[in-house]
């Protein structure tokens, strides 16, 4: 079956051309015996077809070595970028949520007032002046994950500069029981929502839908299609041989088709793995650490809005609409599983509501600021954590499942490469050998 | 194999530059600015030659009739207020977070008159606390059985609901930072709004106040915030040079802030305050006017002197009595 078993005939051999026949009967195309002789018409271009031929193959694995290593390099690439975007979602997220918790703890601390009890009090101003700090930790890490996001970034540090200074005189300003506090207080929670949440809404909004695209950043459909053109074309190259030599099989390029074609399988079902994977972490775990992130953002928008009724004393009709609305926002995407914890916080709640809606205000507020569980705060507490701890789990396993799955890509891109330049290499060899049968 | 190879190179630039980038995050667009909310339409009664702040006459002994029996059979009487008009209206932490104020005064003393000696402030007493914009519609819907919160009497709002007799002369004055007010002329001491021209000043958005200040220096720039609360926020802020609005409005703005100060001045405006209440409860007007009348054996003075003469009043040499009252409606 080798073709180097038959020696090739000299071209000294060749028959001298014959003078044109007056009326040559047309040349029978047949598939050629196998004898390693050429045959058939344009005998005398065969070391002009064989060049071509060797071009036309070579630049043919070349290319789908380059190409499909590419893509996978890509991959490799996407699922790196699929993690650190996701990071960056969480990260906006708990900015979001952290800001949120800052204000429903800032509220909450309104209603002790300048006569509360000292150590609740220096608790509740320990947990903000922390809460602060991290939102501004997490902008600043943010910044340096994402560059596409400074420009909104420095937006947000100003908004939560100016809710912050707001809220230091609200504190200042409250201790004195001046009434002025309040105001300070809540219209800094009002810029709060109408400037810094929009930027934040545009930061989860943006960061979503890079995590999202990144996360399909897997391609076998065209590691597929690259690797069957390219079989096609050596198939070709082998069929144009075999009708010009009398040999069914060229070896070297039999050897670069089986390589492109076990290299594009493997390559591809690779690429349908992860793609599978990924769209299993988008679908379930990244889906419910989004979601569940929302879901705590909207129960601390919740609990700032039932502080801040009782601040602005009679404004129920304000804010427990507010309210409401959050609180929809919780029961459609907290997981099951946190539900109770809500529903418990609910419960007191609506004693709130009931008390304040007939100026019960000693009852209403002691309802809003104990820390035990005969308040509102212990519940949301509970929810609070609850929800954190889901948005932390499923975060973890979605941004490690990513890492951890594209070190494959980066192999297989290697050896993809490899391969197609020793596909490169057996397709030379193979028609060198033809070559040196002709000549 | 040349052409091909750099065909190849190029299409790796163009993915791995296309694969890298990505769209800066837009900022949000400026939300456009809402309208003011306006005033409800209340169609001025023709009532030419009557005294805006005239109000039904009391009449001999102790007026009754269906609206005080419907107070006195519920057991509360519901007052409308303001919880954040410092000295006029506002919570005190200290005592529990109850409203207090030289408007709560006058709830008080409706609501002992009614209930008589078993009167509880706790218990018959219910201040709801409102805003300024929701004063007509609460009294005109019957939510409300009074509002105490300062209500200026005139003849448009007549229209709408009823008012007692005026209970305290108020006038629209300017608060200034101490710096305006220490007696340096050169230093651009504060006397008239003239001297408010090139100077920022701050009133509620939509108020008569706004619109008073505007007509006397045009030269001001006008400032508005919410509330006169939010015109603390930004004199504090250094965003505004002086505050416009009633005196005791303002008295108790400087009370919460040692550097802003009420000079010596001529009022801008005349702002008789009133107690409103619902047009078809004459009765509850009447013993309004019955309990205003029986506080100038000193109650009124009481009050005063408790809460807006510290600060309106220090040096106690303003003659400042209870307004005397007008009826003939």
């Amino acid at each position: 079956m080798s073709q180097s078993a038959t020696a090739p005939p000299p071209p000294a051999a060749q028959p001298a051309p014959a003078p044109p026949a007056p009326a040559a009967p047309p040349k029978k195309r047949f598939w050629p015996a196998p004898t390693g002789k050429p045959v058939g018409a344009g005998v005398e271009d065969t070391p002009g077809l064989l060049n071509r031929l060797q071009v036309i193959g070579v630049a043919a694995v070349l290319i789908f070595g380059l190409a499909s290593a590419l893509i996978q390099y890509l991959s490799f690439e996407a699922d790196g970028r699929a993690a650190d975007d996701t990071e960056q979602l969480v990260r906006v997220q708990e900015i979001q949520t952290t800001l949120l918790r800052a204000d429903a703890i800032a509220t909450n601390l309104a209603l002790l007032g300048g006569s509360g009890d000292p150590q609740q009090i220096a608790d509740r101003d320990a947990a903000y002046d922390e809460a602060i700090a991290d939102v501004f930790t997490l902008i600043t890490q943010a910044a340096e994950a994402q560059p596409a996001d400074e420009e909104a970034l420095s937006a947000l540090n100003v908004a939560v500069s100016e809710y912050a200074t707001a809220i230091a005189e609200a504190r200042s300003n409250l201790r004195q029981n001046f009434p002025v506090g309040k105001e300070y207080l809540s219209g800094g929670s009002s810029a709060l929502r109408s400037d810094a949440l929009p930027i934040l809404e545009n930061l989860v909004t943006a960061n979503s839908e890079r995590a999202e695209e990144s996360m399909n950043g897997q391609h076998p459909f065209w590691l597929l299609l690259i690797g069957a053109v390219t079989v096609g074309v050596l198939i070709w190259v082998s069929l144009v041989l075999a009708q010009r030599f009398r040999r069914y099989v060229n070896v070297g390029v039999a050897v670069a088709a089986v390589l492109v074609l076990v290299t594009t399988l493997v390559a591809a079902v690779a690429a349908w793995r992860g793609d599978s994977q990924n769209e299993g972490l988008l679908d379930d775990e990244l889906t419910k650490a989004v979601d569940q992130a929302e879901a705590r953002t909207a129960g601390n928008d919740a609990k700032a809005y039932e502080s801040l009724r009782l601040v602005k004393r009679g404004s129920g009709t304000t804010y427990e609409p507010l309210w409401q609305e959050s609180a929809e926002v919780v029961v459609d995407t907290a997981d099951t599983s946190i539900l109770p914890d809500w529903e418990a916080y609910v419960a007191r709640h609506n004693q709130i509501v009931r008390n304040d809606d007939q100026d019960f205000r000693g009852p209403a507020l002691r309802v809003a600021t104990a820390d035990d569980a005969s308040g509102s705060n212990q519940p949301f507490t509970d929810f609070d954590e609850a929800a954190q701890k889901l948005v932390d789990d499923n975060s973890e396993t979605t941004t490690d499942e990513l890492r951890a799955g594209r070190a494959a890509a980066l192999v297989g891109s290697i050896l993809t490469l490899l391969l197609g330049l020793l596909a490169a290499v057996a397709v030379v060899r193979g028609i060198g050998a033809r070559r040196r049968e002709y000549s | 194999m040349t052409v091909a190879m750099r065909l190849a190179a190029v299409a790796l630039a163009a993915a791995l530059l296309a694969g890298c980038g990505y769209e800066d995050t837009p900022l949000p667009e400026e939300p456009e600015a809402s309208a003011a909310t306006s005033a409800p339409d209340c169609e001025t009664p023709d009532e030419s030659g009557t005294d805006p702040v005239a109000s039904y006459h009391p009449g001999e002994g102790v007026p009754t009739g269906p609206k005080l029996d419907e107070i006195r059979a519920r057991g509360r009487l519901i007052v409308g207020v303001s919880a954040d008009t410092y000295l006029m209206a506002s919570e005190n932490p200290e005592e529990g977070n109850r409203i207090e104020g030289f408007d709560i005064e006058f709830a008080k003393e409706i609501g002992s008159a009614i209930f008589g000696s078993d009167f509880n402030a706790g218990r018959n007493l219910e201040l709801r606390v409102i805003t300024a914009s929701q004063r007509i519609p609460l009294l005109t819907a019957g939510d409300l059985d009074l509002v105490i919160r300062n209500f200026t009497i005139n003849s448009q709002r007549w229209g709408c609901i009823a008012f007692s007799a005026e209970y305290y002369h108020s006038g629209q004055k300017v608060l200034v930072g101490a710096s305006l007010a220490d007696d340096d002329e050169e230093n651009g001491e504060y006397r008239d709004p003239s001297d408010l021209a090139g100077l920022r000043v701050c009133a509620p958005t939509g108020s008569t106040s706004l619109v008073n200040i505007e007509e006397a220096e045009p030269d001001a720039k006008i400032e508005p915030a919410v509330n006169h609360t939010g015109c603390l926020v930004k004199f504090q802020r250094g965003e505004v040079d002086a505050i416009t609005g009633d005196d005791t409005v303002l008295a108790g703005l400087a009370a919460q802030d040692p550097y802003a100060v009420v000079p010596d001045q001529e009022p801008l405006s005349d702002e008789p305050y009133g107690i409103g209440a619902n047009q078809e409860d004459i009765d509850l007007v009447r013993f309004v006017n019955y309990v205003l009348a029986e506080m100038r054996d000193g109650e009124w003075e009481a009050a005063y002197e408790r809460w807006l003469q510290p600060v309106l009043d220090p040096e106690g040499d303003d003659d400042v009595v209870q307004p005397t009252p007008t009826y003939g409606r």
